[in-house]
């Protein structure tokens, strides 16, 4: 059990090279929108999504990701998202209230559900 | 005179013997002062057998007793100038922001830091340096072997990584680094580094080769008193390779965490 904690911290912090400080790891965001764009890079990719707001208005939100790499292992490609794709992703918001999310998961259309963890690994620890 | 004339001709002669063999064409280049580490002479000059082999991908190996980060050990006493960035970057965290993120924001890790980041390190050892590639950002360090000495400090150019200067001492690989920059450079969250931050470093294989050890004795008198000690250790990662990893402006302004200008204190 110890270590499978210590396990999940690690994962928790996998592959950020910098603060996070300004994501509320607490709490959990669910978000339905169009996907933008889909960039698959290093050090971190990141999808935008349009998401309509309760007032109507479409607003553009960064979500934040690990290394292309630790996606690979989660089952990625860099085709897994295009351009048009209605989505919904959960993430960690900031802080702030700024449109903007650190990456949790996402689902398609389709109903499949994508993380940054390799299939069969331990499920994140529930936002509280 | 005849005889003054006959010394020196002879002098001459003797001190320049690519004259005496191949006159009248051009004397042969000198030697350079200090030759490159990869240059073929160099390589080729008789040393001692080294104890270990360096050379593989490298990633350090997170544990609760092997931490990321290099965080001041207990009973630590910072410079008055240090404490108050420390002081302010406590401040900061307890209000969820980010102090000073200068690796979020694009610029060098920097010694020590970069070597505990979670990506992996190339390293590669030939008998007269260690060229060390970090997975992020493609940080190069280079650890020269050759029996040079640290350049002049007067001359010396700053770097995030500094000069490294290595010698064998038994089993062990012991680097002298020195020439650090001033700004932009952090041991740890309001930690900061200056150039007169000096880090030896023993390198050491452990078991069947497959971990790495680094004993870390840093001193910065700018920043803290007397010398702070970690060991840090890597595991040996033979099933993967470093790739390109470049910090650009366009990717970083679709990050929130760098991007959010009410959660980064700059």
């Amino acid at each position: 059990m110890k270590k499978l904690l210590i396990a999940l911290c690690t994962i928790g912090i996998a592959y950020a090279h910098h603060s996070m400080e300004g994501f509320d790891r607490a709490k959990n965001v669910t978000l339905v929108g169009t996907v933008k764009q889909f960039k698959w890079a290093n050090p971190h990719s990141w999808i935008e999504l349009e998401v309509t707001n309760d007032k109507g208005a479409v607003e553009t939100w960064n979500i934040e990701m690990t290394a292309p790499f630790v996606l690979v292992k989660a089952g990625w490609k860099s085709t897994s998202l295009k351009p048009g794709d209605k989505v919904t992703v959960v993430g960690h918001p900031q802080k702030t209230g700024e449109p903007g999310a650190l990456f949790v998961s996402v689902t398609t259309a389709e109903g499949q559900t994508l993380t940054d963890r390799p299939p069969g690994a331990p499920a994140p620890p529930a936002a509280k | 005179m005849l005889k003054r004339f006959s010394i020196t001709a002879t002098a001459f002669l003797v001190g320049s013997p690519g004259l005496w063999a191949q006159a009248p064409s051009a004397p042969a280049p000198a030697e350079p002062a200090q030759l490159g580490a990869l240059a073929p002479a160099n390589i080729a000059k008789p040393r001692p057998k080294p104890p270990f082999d360096i050379t593989g991908t490298w990633l350090h190996a997170m544990a609760r007793d092997n931490p990321f980060n290099f965080s001041p050990p207990p009973g630590f006493k910072l410079t008055p100038e240090a404490q108050v960035q420390y002081d302010a970057a406590k401040k900061a965290r307890a209000e969820g922001k980010a102090y000073h993120d200068d690796i979020g924001q694009c610029w060098p890790a920097g010694l020590p830091v970069i070597m505990t980041r979670v990506w992996p390190i190339a390293m590669i050892q030939k008998p007269t340096v260690i060229f060390m590639v970090s997975g992020f950002m493609n940080s190069t360090r280079i650890i020269y072997l050759d029996g040079r000495k640290h350049t002049d400090p007067d001359i010396i150019i700053p770097s995030f990584n500094g000069e490294s200067i290595g010698h064998w001492e038994g089993d062990s690989l012991v680097v002298d680094t020195i020439g650090f920059v001033e700004d932009h450079h952090w041991i740890d969250n309001g930690i900061p580094a200056s150039d007169k931050l000096h880090v030896v470093e023993r390198m050491s294989l452990l078991g069947d080769g497959a971990t790495l050890q680094i004993e870390y004795t840093m001193s910065d008198p700018k920043n803290w008193v007397g010398e702070w000690k970690w060991t840090k250790r890597w595991k040996r990662v033979d099933d993967t390779d470093i790739t390109e990893a470049s910090c650009l402006p366009d990717l970083n302004a679709h990050m929130p965490s760098v991007t959010s200008t009410t959660t980064n204190i700059h």
